[in-house]
């Protein structure tokens, strides 16, 4: 099979057929979950839910960044996670050529970052997901709450980072478009894996943490 | 017969003019400057190469582009110094006169000449969509294989099966490779080719006796070793992120990047940015226009001539997404029904 056969192959009806299961997936496990129903709860609330819920969605990012006793026993979780999701989802969504795919996908056009700017944000998440993977794998308390989807999640999410700077800044020639159909494929494989893993928490974060603060607010606590 | 050197001083060529030739071919070549006493040796005594050239399903648009070489030799010289033996378009004779002079050069050059092919290949019926003088031109190629020192597949045509090889491909064109299977085939791709690429791969020959280095598809590596993204003097405008968003915009006037506009640069191996066309005058993207990917095979039925290449080729957009959504929902909300009666819910 010739390079551009399977370049042609990864971005069209693979990527279609990625695109497709994702967002089947996602809907599936929406709805199977919400239609489950809560058992009915007569109480009155003590406090605001609907307040407390979105209170909880904003201010939870930010609640590690003191320097307090959290921060000082989970300073690589808070840093690395952030240098992580800030450059993984700037990655994702600002690069040129993924601007144009979202672009296609939504209609709406997304501003375009430099090289430089791109190269930053990789290294930075490639770095922060390798130390966040070594820190899982010594932790204690992590080491009992990972599994293999963890590391099966990690180690894809980095090929894909280091395929595409890999295309982008070192493939010399011929070999570029054989790295990114790599980078391609192995997105197109993650596209499909994030609904049926733990990776979906960037949907469903918004809603689990958006329920605990609802609960919070029934009871009329704080977190 | 005569050498380059001899073609040169006839037509009243300096030696100067002469050295300057070689020192462009065994650059366009990427061969060391330690290497150009051998170069010059060679072109001054080695005849000039025998060249039968067969066309097949083409547009003799790479014939057009050969003559119009002149970055390396001069026309006049070019067509002097390769000793066309046949070519459909370029000689003068026909008919009977013309297949018997051919007959004439496979005998009288067996084992020596260089055989270039334009055009695609049509085994389909019995080869009757491509006859030559009542013969098919599977059997006109099968005949002049044989005693061919080189085989060159020059155009998309003949090295991929291009245009005529695109859906839905009514005459089941094939490229020269794979009707030759297991024999060394030099493919040239491009709608056209560069014309100095032929030439120096011809001269290649004279010079070495062999083929140039190929890499996995049969290109030479010397002018397809790289992506025109690769050497694009656009490029600092594709990593600082500027882009044209449309081919007379403010960005476009002031050469911006022209991905945006469904350039295939990036997935394209030619030599077009570095050796031009025209003379070294100009080449596509210097022009204003985005490449269309022509060196790359089924470049035709990839489409999507002003589309960005990193979109999903095939369409996905809202509206699929939704269709996706709806697909997901009912399977989920069937499930959390099932589950629910399994566990006596309401």
């Amino acid at each position: 099979m010739s390079d551009v056969a399977f370049y042609d192959f990864v971005r069209g009806p693979f990527l279609k057929f990625a695109l497709f299961v994702f967002f089947v997936g996602i809907a599936y496990r929406f709805f199977r979950v919400i239609f489950l129903g809560m058992p009915p709860d007569y109480a009155k609330p003590k406090g605001s839910p609907p307040f407390m819920a979105l209170k909880k969605i904003i201010i939870k990012p930010t609640m590690g960044w003191t320097f307090n006793e959290i921060f000082s026993r989970r300073a690589i979780n808070f840093i690395g996670g952030f240098l992580f999701h800030l450059g993984f989802l700037g990655l994702t969504f600002f690069v040129p050529a993924h601007a144009l795919l979202w672009k296609e996908i939504t209609g709406i056009p997304f501003p375009t970052l430099p090289n430089i700017v791109s190269d930053v944000l990789a290294y930075a998440a490639l770095g922060s997901l390798i130390a966040l993977t070594i820190h899982r794998a010594l932790n204690p308390v992590l080491k009992l709450l990972t599994g293999k989807d963890e590391y099966f999640a990690n180690l894809l999410i980095a090929l894909i980072i280091f395929t595409g700077l890999l295309a982008t800044r070192w493939a010399g020639g011929g070999s570029y478009i054989w790295l990114v159909s790599l980078h391609l494929f192995l997105a197109n494989l993650l596209i499909i894996y994030i609904p049926f893993s733990r990776l979906s928490h960037f949907v469903y974060y918004f809603l689990s943490v958006g329920f605990m603060g609802w609960n919070a607010g029934k009871r009329g606590v704080s977190f | 017969m005569e050498s380059l050197y001899h073609i040169y001083k006839r037509r009243g060529y300096t030696r100067r003019d002469f050295l300057t030739s070689a020192i462009a071919i065994s650059t366009a070549l990427g061969l060391p400057s330690s290497l150009l006493p051998k170069v010059v040796k060679a072109l001054e005594v080695k005849p000039k190469p025998v060249v039968i050239w067969l066309e097949f399903q083409d547009c003799a648009g790479c014939t057009e582009s050969f003559i119009r070489s002149t970055s390396i030799l001069p026309t006049d010289v070019l067509l002097d110094y390769l000793s066309l033996e046949y070519h459909e378009t370029l000689m003068s004779p026909s008919g009977f006169y013309a297949e018997e002079s051919k007959r004439e050069a496979m005998e009288k050059y067996r084992g020596k000449y260089v055989l270039v092919v334009e055009g695609s290949v049509s085994p389909k019926d019995k080869g009757v969509y491509c006859t030559v003088a009542g013969k098919s031109n599977v059997d006109l190629l099968r005949e002049a294989v044989e005693g061919a020192g080189l085989i060159v597949a020059v155009g998309s045509c003949a090295s991929w099966g291009g245009i005529p090889h695109a859906y839905p491909n009514p005459t089941g064109a094939l490229s020269v490779s794979e009707v030759l299977k297991g024999k060394q085939v030099v493919n040239i791709p491009g709608c056209p080719p560069i014309g100095d690429v032929m030439v120096s791969v011809i001269a290649n020959y004279v010079i070495t006796g062999k083929a140039p280095e190929l890499d996995s598809m049969g290109r030479p590596k010397t002018f397809y070793g790289q992506t025109i993204h690769d050497r694009c003097y656009r490029r600092p405008f594709y990593n600082a992120g500027r882009f044209a968003n449309s081919l007379d915009d403010e960005g476009a006037k002031k050469g911006y990047c022209l991905y945006k506009l469904g350039c295939k640069g990036p997935i394209t191996r030619n030599a077009c940015a570095t050796i031009r066309w025209n003379g070294g005058l100009s080449f596509p993207i210097q022009s204003g226009h985005p490449c269309f990917g022509c060196s790359e095979p089924d470049f035709w039925d990839r489409g999507m001539l002003y589309t960005p290449l990193s979109v999903v080729s095939g369409r996905f957009g809202i509206r699929e997404a939704l269709v996706g959504v709806a697909v997901g929902t009912a399977v989920g909300v069937g499930v959390a029904y099932m589950n629910k009666k399994s566990r006596g819910g309401k």
